[in-house]
């Protein structure tokens, strides 16, 4: 008994052992297993996640590429608006037209603009108006190193002087003063400008050196000299008044080539003969300007600009036409005044008055019979705007001109226009 | 009889309501970021004790509100930099005003760091360097060797436009990452120990100030009321309020109460300075 208990104690002793012993081989077979399938499912994390990490980085190089082409992008601008209008007119420019009023595309305006860094920027404004395509603006402006409030222009550009650098999509009259469009014809010129706006100083120059016979037209200049105009411009501020004031002066210096006509046509309205062709006929003029904002009932302005001088007109005449052509086609030179004062009101935030009157003559020193066809013009201009919102605005104007009558031109020609436009711009 | 009540009760209701509805006044406020949380806690305290006006406050940058004032959008502009005058040039075309400028606070530009940046000051030119990516690690400012990872503010912001004028005066370099406000900024400086970022001082939270310099030679200074005071803090300036016109009616009321005691408590509440 006392044999098969110890036997039976051993015995289970040794199962005890052998069940310890296969308990510690399930056990390692266990973790064995479990620890291959974690490693598996470890490997294959490890395969998603560098899968989708490549695929990231992928991402992140395209999303960088395409922030790249982003400002590419965001650095070119693109504007531009649309004149479309209908006129009617007085008696006699229906007599000369044929018709008495009419619906006209008067600008289609697209400006790029590309500022390629800071301080570097390029631009070009094509028109394309009904039937006619023409350049506007083909310009580029570099800021000068280390002078961050001086910049130069090179290309096809505004000449500059207030009223031709007023962008037409913003002016409160339809068209510019007499004055204007008859010294600076198509408001452009192809030549060098620099530019300097003080910021500390509130004070504006340019100078500009250009062909000086530009017409639209031609892309070179016509003869060897080169004409120059330069303005200043001061500006001061009265804010406990809510008054500015910008005043200025400018002054322009150039010459025409009489090139095929030894005949010219002074402001007395004798005819001089040049002792040859090829002669400098001089053109000079001096202009001042002023402009007052005052935040009188929600915004008024008074702008206005005076401009005389001497102004010459190349002929066009044949180098073969015979005298009497020559004589009856001459070189023109004389000297000239003009000038123009708008009075612009703001009603509301939306409407504007607006009122101007303007006066030009060709020829200061010849009036009445002697002036012949050499008029002067006195012409009132009466509009009222609306913006709808900010790109759309409707103008109606009413232009009176009255010219200078004599025997040749015994009586006002009733010329009178009323104008409604809507312009959109973008 | 009830009836006979009933009817002139009524009259008297709607010519109570359209009286109301017709001395609601409504501004509308519009520009910097930098200048929101200003704005809107300025809205809220006003408009709690003057129920009959309402005043809506959004951001945008102060690009979009000089923008939005020439438009006509917005009675009033707010904006971290003053106006340009490219941009008064359009408003005198259109309104033929000067506009009006406000000042109605004082803030300083603050340049964040990360906690963990061994950097604490930079001068002005190092400011610059590193926006024109002349410097681009930090061992060459006495950091780690780490490249200097770059964040700013789009440039319809004031801010972008008042540190590119004042202090970079260059071109930013390409690799400034452009964030959509100044909690952007801080957020991101805040998880990157290598960022480096600008902006109000008001928003500085979880980051450090870097204490700027005129050059080597000066101390540097943190935005405080006491160096914006003293003009020590060297990238100071002023937070405005634009208008196109002079303020009548409740707005005048509103920007007076801005300048006045109350409204400038708020701006040190914010974080600002006051204009005064």
């Amino acid at each position: 008994m006392k044999y098969d208990f110890c036997n039976m104690k051993n015995q289970f002793k040794l199962n005890q052992i052998k069940m310890k012993k296969l308990l510690a081989i399930v056990v390692f077979i266990v973790i064995s297993v479990y620890g291959y399938s974690q490693k598996q499912v470890i490997d294959s994390l490890k395969d998603v996640i560098e899968k989708h990490d490549g695929k990231l980085n992928a991402l992140d190089d395209r999303v960088l590429v395409n922030e790249g082409d982003l400002l590419k992008l965001t650095k070119i601008k693109i504007s531009g608006y649309i004149q479309a209008q209908w006129e009617h007119y007085g008696a006699d420019l229906e007599k000369n037209n044929g018709y008495n009023n009419t619906f006209y595309l008067r600008r289609t305006r697209v400006k790029f603009t590309y500022e390629a860094l800071d301080g570097v920027k390029f631009v070009l404004q094509p028109d394309f108006s009904t039937g006619n395509l023409a350049l506007k603006d083909a310009y580029t402006v570099v800021n000068l190193p280390k002078l961050k409030n001086l910049t130069l222009w090179m290309g096809q550009m505004n000449r500059p002087n207030y009223d031709v650098e007023y962008s037409s999509s913003s002016r409160e009259l339809l068209e510019r003063a007499k004055v204007t469009t008859t010294i600076y014809p198509g408001e452009r010129e192809i030549g060098a400008k620099l530019e300097y706006i003080g910021i500390k100083v509130p004070v504006m120059l340019q100078v500009m050196m250009m062909n000086g016979n530009f017409t639209g037209t031609q892309a070179k200049d016509v003869d060897s000299r080169k004409d120059v105009l330069a303005r200043f411009v001061y500006s001061v501020k009265l804010p406990a008044e809510g008054v500015g004031i910008d005043f200025g002066a400018n002054h322009y210096f150039g010459s025409n080539l009489a090139k095929t006509n030894q005949y010219v046509k002074n402001s007395n309205g004798t005819l001089d003969s040049l002792n040859n062709v090829w002669r400098y006929l001089d053109k000079h003029w001096t202009g001042g300007e002023i402009r007052i904002y005052a935040d009188v009932l929600g915004g008024l302005s008074i702008k206005g600009e005076y401009v005389a001088g001497l102004n010459s007109v190349a002929s066009t005449v044949a180098s073969t036409a015979t005298m009497a052509q020559k004589k009856a086609s001459p070189n023109l030179y004389n000297n000239f005044a003009g000038y123009y004062l708008t009075l612009v009101k703001n009603i509301g935030a939306k409407n504007q008055a607006v009122v101007r009157y303007d006066y030009y003559d060709p020829n200061t020193k010849l009036s009445g019979d002697a002036a012949g066809s050499s008029l002067y013009y006195k012409t009132w201009a009466f509009a009222w705007q609306y913006y709808l919102n900010d790109f759309i605005r409707i103008t109606a104007q009413y232009t009176m001109p009255k010219n200078e009558t004599n025997a040749s031109n015994p009586s006002d020609y009733k010329d009178n226009l009323f104008t409604i436009r809507v312009q959109a711009k973008f | 009889m009830k009836r006979n009540k009933i009817i002139p009760i009524m009259l008297i209701l709607a010519v109570m309501a359209s009286v109301t509805a017709f001395s609601q006044a409504k501004i509308t406020v519009k520009g910097s970021d930098t200048m929101v949380i200003l704005a809107q806690r300025w809205a809220e305290l006003y408009m709690k004790s003057n129920p009959q006006t309402t005043i809506q406050v959004t951001g945008g940058g102060s690009g979009v509100g000089i923008t939005a004032l020439i438009n006509g959008t917005t009675d009033i502009c707010n904006a971290s930099r003053p106006m340009k005058q490219t941009e008064i040039e359009k408003l005198k075309g259109r309104y033929n005003t000067l506009g009006v400028e406000i000042p109605c606070a004082k803030d300083g530009v603050t340049i964040f760091l990360n906690d963990a940046n061994k950097v604490d000051e930079l001068t002005l030119k190092q400011i610059s360097e590193i926006y024109t990516g002349k410097i681009r690690n930090w061992k060459e400012l006495g950091g780690a060797d780490a490249e200097i990872r770059l964040y700013g503010r789009e440039n319809s912001s004031g801010t972008y436009t008042y540190l590119h004028d004042e202090v970079v005066k260059a071109d930013y370099v390409s690799t400034v990452q452009s964030l959509p406000g100044t909690a952007a900024v801080v957020n991101a400086v805040k998880k990157d120990v290598n960022g480096i970022g600008y902006g109000g001082a008001a928003y500085a939270v979880g980051v450090k100030y870097a204490k700027v310099k005129k050059d080597a030679n000066s101390t540097g200074y943190i935005p405080s009321a006491e160096s914006i005071a003293k003009s020590e803090y060297p990238i100071t300036r002023y937070l405005y309020m634009y208008l196109r016109n002079r303020p009548t009616g409740e707005t005048k009321k509103y920007i007076d109460w801005i300048l006045g005691a109350e409204g400038q408590r708020v701006v040190t509440e914010i974080g600002y300075f006051p204009v005064k």
